[in-house]
């Protein structure tokens, strides 16, 4: 196999930016101790390379805000007309220390924003997602809160990424899972390496079989979904931290009175006015509702109409939940419902 | 099933939307206003097509974008039309606009009603309120084809005289030996000489015979529901019943999540469902 030093890891960047690519990898927020976030990596600052990211690396794909088209009014000859002007897509190019977790959810938004087949392209996830390389970082130890080892092959999954580093002394074993991945590790700052690939993590899991059928039939009972929602704030943080939650919300924002931009941004299905209809009806107005749907989409919608589990188990919901629900807990009490 | 068409939308940037014009607004009721637009672009009106209970989003830039049915005929290739019942934030908007005025939009979207799999059959509509917009571009289309379907009677029912959309029509329908039309209120007025009755009621004393038979309904969720029962009562199965469901909705193209009733999408699965397969969707309306 072949190794990286840690301290050649700022070279990998460096060259991972050349020619004014985008690298995003985790930082440390800004006025921030120990939040660690994904952001553009800047040359000569630390990545971190030990921690867990707070949010998951979506937004490298998918960020919070995003402009789809500018438009303005306009008047010629006392006549009006519109002008719209669709925004260039972005480019990304590296995504560097994505976890498993991370890298594994590019599949399923994937299916959604850049299908393989054919069908709807959505230009921003597409211009940022082709030709992107993910440098996956792999878990040797995980934390309380993770649960990955429940799905697929938990830590030892290739899917999404393009190169797996794997944590050893002084440095990281690469193993190349694409020709992208071949080709980074034949630079001079990998040498070749006698050593075995480390233990990785075994992390919590959950059972998962049978919950796509089990959660239809227990769809009304509003009791269960009661008593497992009973501590949510319906704060939407679970979504926003989510690598696979994907639905967004599109609005205008006009800047003057002739001109203004239509942007789409990160959305929840926790929010009560997520589906409030204008008459003044909604279909889930209470949280029970809400948060059964958010269960029924990840392990019963999703892998009906994809074939997927939208959820990786990276348990960044756990952490970052202020009122300690656990999705973890709800799966179980459903299952043994 | 039939998959989106691809005219109308940009499959290469499915959120931009297609510059259009206003060229006549009709005041329906109080607070119903038709709108007869063309995309500015010749091309893509030309090739612009559609099936009765597709659904398109009309924006207006700065105020936002909302969804409506498609309430002209696919026959109707000098317009496409929206009617916009004046209830929030851009549908208050939209009733501000006059003819001449720019707006976008975004359609066809979702899945029509499957009128090809209804030839020799007898049809029976029943709209209320605003429900009857994708219901007037059925019937349109269904006289369009009038050699194509046997008897064909349709209910449109209102709270009051002055909440009937589509005066127009109506009197052509009413005129009509090929459709029997029944247009019915809750609550009559002195000036109203028709029928004064829900429309559950009105369709049952039609009495439909559901033998080779078709129904479609849209309009407010509980005259749905008591349709539905009459339809029942009727014989009808739940295979032979259609109908239109509404959701919140954004993106329109299965993306951003929010106008799912379970595991399907309305903005692609729907809007239109027969009953069966709307029974076997979680009860979450």
């Amino acid at each position: 196999m072949r190794f990286i030093a840690e301290d050649a890891i700022p070279r990998l960047l460096e060259h991972l930016a050349g020619g004014g690519r985008t690298v995003w990898a985790p930082r440390v927020a800004r006025d921030s101790v120990n939040t660690v976030l994904f952001a553009p990596w800047i040359a000569g600052e630390p990545v971190e390379t030990g921690a867990y990211t707070h949010l998951s690396a979506k937004a490298t794909l998918l960020p919070p805000t995003e402009r789809l088209f500018g438009f303005s009014y306009l008047q010629t000859a006392g006549e009006e007309r519109i002008e719209l002007e669709p925004e260039e897509p972005e480019e990304n190019h590296v995504l560097f220390g994505a976890r498993v977790c991370d890298a594994r959810a590019l599949a399923a938004l994937d299916a959604l924003f850049f299908p393989a087949g054919g069908g709807f392209n959505d230009p921003g996830y597409a211009g940022r997602r082709s030709g992107l390389t993910v440098i996956t970082l792999a878990c040797t130890t995980c934390d309380s809160a993770c649960f990955c080892s429940s799905f697929g092959k938990g830590p030892a999954e290739t899917d999404g990424s393009d190169l797996i580093l794997y944590p050893v002394a002084n440095g990281f074993l690469a193993e190349p899972v694409t020709d992208a991945g071949s080709e980074l590790v034949r630079l001079d700052l990998f040498q070749d390496s006698p050593l075995d690939k480390p233990e990785l993590a075994v992390t919590d899991r959950i059972e998962t079989a049978g919950l796509r059928e089990k959660f239809i039939d227990l769809f009304s009972d509003i009791d269960l979904w009661r008593q497992v929602s009973e501590k949510c704030l319906s704060c939407g943080f679970c979504a926003y931290a989510c690598p696979a939650c994907h639905c967004f919300n599109i609005f205008d924002e006009m800047s003057g009175d002739r001109e203004g931009e239509r942007c789409r941004s990160w959305d929840s299905c926790m929010f009560y006015s997520y589906t409030l209809e204008t008459s003044g009806h909604n279909p889930r107005p209470e949280i029970a509702h809400r948060y059964r749907n958010r269960i029924g989409h990840k392990f019963s919608y999703f892998p009906a109409n994809r074939g997927e589990i939208l959820c990786t188990g990276c348990g960044r919901c756990i952490r970052g939940c202020p009122a300690g629900v656990d999705i973890r807990e709800v799966i179980r009490a459903v299952q043994e419902r | 099933m039939n998959t989106i068409p691809k005219s109308g939308i940009n499959a290469r940037m499915p959120l931009l939307p297609e510059k259009a014009s206003i060229t006549r607004v009709i005041q329906e009721t109080p607070t119903v206003r038709t709108y007869r637009l063309v995309f500015d672009d010749p091309e893509m009106m030309a090739a612009f097509s559609f099936e009765p209970g597709q659904i398109g989003q009309m924006s207006i830039l700065g105020a936002g974008e909302s969804t409506f049915a498609i309430s002209s005929p696919p026959s109707q290739k000098d317009y496409i039309q929206f009617s916009v019942m004046k209830t929030g934030v851009v549908t208050t908007a939209i009733h501000e606009l006059s003819a001449g005025d720019r707006v976008a939009v975004r359609a066809p979207m979702g899945r029509p009603f499957p009128v090809s799999a209804w030839k020799g059959k007898d049809i029976v509509i029943a709209g209320g309120g605003i429900g009857m917009a994708p219901l007037r571009s059925l019937l349109m289309h269904l006289l369009d084809r009038r050699g194509d379907f046997g008897r064909i009677q349709a209910v449109y029912g209102a709270r009051t005289p002055a909440d009937l959309c589509f005066a127009g029509e109506r009197e052509e329908w009413e005129r009509r030996d090929d459709v029997e039309f029944i247009a019915t209120v809750d609550s009559g007025h002195a000036d109203w000489s028709g029928r004064v009755g829900v429309v559950p009621g009105v369709v049952e004393s039609m009495s439909p015979p559901a033998a080779n038979t078709v129904a479609v309904t849209c309009g407010p969720p509980v005259m749905i529901k008591y349709t539905l029962e009459s339809l029942e009562k009727l014989g009808f199965a739940e295979d032979q019943i259609f109908t239109t469901l509404e959701r919140r909705m954004k993106c329109g193209v299965g993306l951003c999540g929010r106008c799912n009733v379970g595991a399907k999408y309305v903005c692609t699965d729907g809007p239109v469902f027969s009953l069966r397969d709307l029974r076997a969707l979680p009860d979450e309306l």
